[in-house]
């Protein structure tokens, strides 16, 4: 579990749509997540209109991996949000970031 | 990893006296209350608040594995001079790097091998090196290292989106680069920073810069003056910058978000 692997690749979790809505948002998230979790290929990330008609990107992560990505306090999930929403800005999207729980 | 200690008149106050010397949010460290004020006459508090703190060592998963009353009754062991008698004497003491060299591994580490530094550096310069390519951005990764403190860097022009606001960015990839190193690695020893674009490096210099200059001015005129407020970092620069200042102090005040230095003149009576 604490193997150290690169082999991470950023793109297959990204299907056609979001990629053309908010590209460098949906790459930012999926490195992320996919360096976080247990198992990166259990990651998908789909989109859907949120608040505000923001943009929502919703992560949902293989089974025990998602209180990983929320972290102590959502301190984790947060710091996944601010750095998405940067990237959304090279995306000219505004982009809300929900981690699914199913 | 190394305690500090320090006095307050409340053990809040002695707290984030501890949070600025360590440079880190109240998240990130671990305390001991060593002695708590006593009330005295008339509302007044008697006698400071002692507190020890140290930045706390990343604990990824076996959390139920810990076993924090052993080793506390250990460190009592270590120092049994902390009565109120002591308390005089241990805090002349216990600034002494010695002391705080000899102190107990607290967390048990022995259910993993020991983790090799350079491997941190290396997975969070991965990580770092891949954020750069989704953002778009070009910039080249270095690590540097000293000891157990890590500091891996991205340079490059138009970085300023992953720096962000006030470095919000930057502290939010920060925070993710080790989650993601302590959960490859399960590190629990390397202080691991990150910086970007060298904002911190240049933060640091002007932000000492601006210290020095209004720590010349409470001299001269030998009126108080407040920064504006702070995070825990950005105020440990300007203490840090103004230990060695002859005729002023440094202190913090204010709770939060609010919380702010305060550079006073020390006056000769």
């Amino acid at each position: 579990m604490s193997d150290y692997e690169n082999d991470t690749d950023d793109n297959n979790a990204v299907d056609a749509a979001n990629a053309q809505e908010a590209p460098v948002a949906v790459a930012v998230l999926t490195h992320i997540v996919k360096n976080i979790v247990d198992d990166p290929d259990a990651v998908s990330i789909s989109t859907s209109v949120g608040r505000g008609s923001k943009l929502s990107l919703d992560v949902s992560v293989g089974p025990g991996d998602l209180g990983r990505v929320i972290g102590r306090r959502g301190r984790t999930a947060q710091s996944i949000r601010t750095v998405v929403r940067a990237a959304a800005t090279q995306d000219g999207v505004d982009v809300d970031v929900e981690f699914i729980d199913d | 990893m190394e305690w500090v200690e320090t006095t307050g008149i409340s053990v809040a106050d002695a707290k984030s006296i501890a949070l600025d010397q360590l440079g880190i949010a109240e998240d990130d460290a671990e305390f001991e209350v060593i002695e708590e004020p006593k009330a005295g006459l008339f509302g007044r508090t008697r006698g400071e608040a002692r507190v020890r703190a140290r930045v706390r060592p990343a604990v990824v998963r076996g959390k139920p594995e810990r076993k924090p009353r052993a080793s506390a009754d250990k460190r009592k062991e270590s120092s049994p001079n902390r009565s109120k008698d002591g308390a005089k004497k241990e805090r002349s003491n216990s600034t002494s790097p010695n002391r705080t060299r000899e102190r107990p591994v607290v967390r048990d580490t022995t259910d993993r091998p020991p983790v090799d530094p350079d491997k941190v550096g290396e997975v969070a310069a991965i990580f770092l090196t891949g954020i750069t390519e989704a953002f778009g951005c070009k910039g080249s990764v270095a690590v540097k290292r000293d000891e157990d403190e890590i500091e891996v860097t991205v340079d490059g022009d138009e970085l300023g989106l992953m720096v962000g606001p006030r470095g919000a960015t930057l502290l939010a990839i920060q925070d993710l680069t080790r989650v993601v190193s302590q959960r490859r690695l399960g590190d629990q020893v390397t202080r691991l920073r990150i910086d970007i674009a060298r904002y911190r490096e240049r933060r640091r210099e002007a932000l000492g810069r601006f210290a020095n200059k209004v720590a010349q001015e409470v001299k001269e005129s030998g009126e108080a003056r407040m920064l504006e407020p702070m995070m825990s970092a950005d105020r440990k620069i300007v203490h840090d910058s103004l230990a060695e200042f002859e005729g002023v102090t440094t202190r913090s005040q204010g709770e939060d978000a609010q919380r702010r230095v305060v550079v006073e003149p020390i006056v000769t009576a």
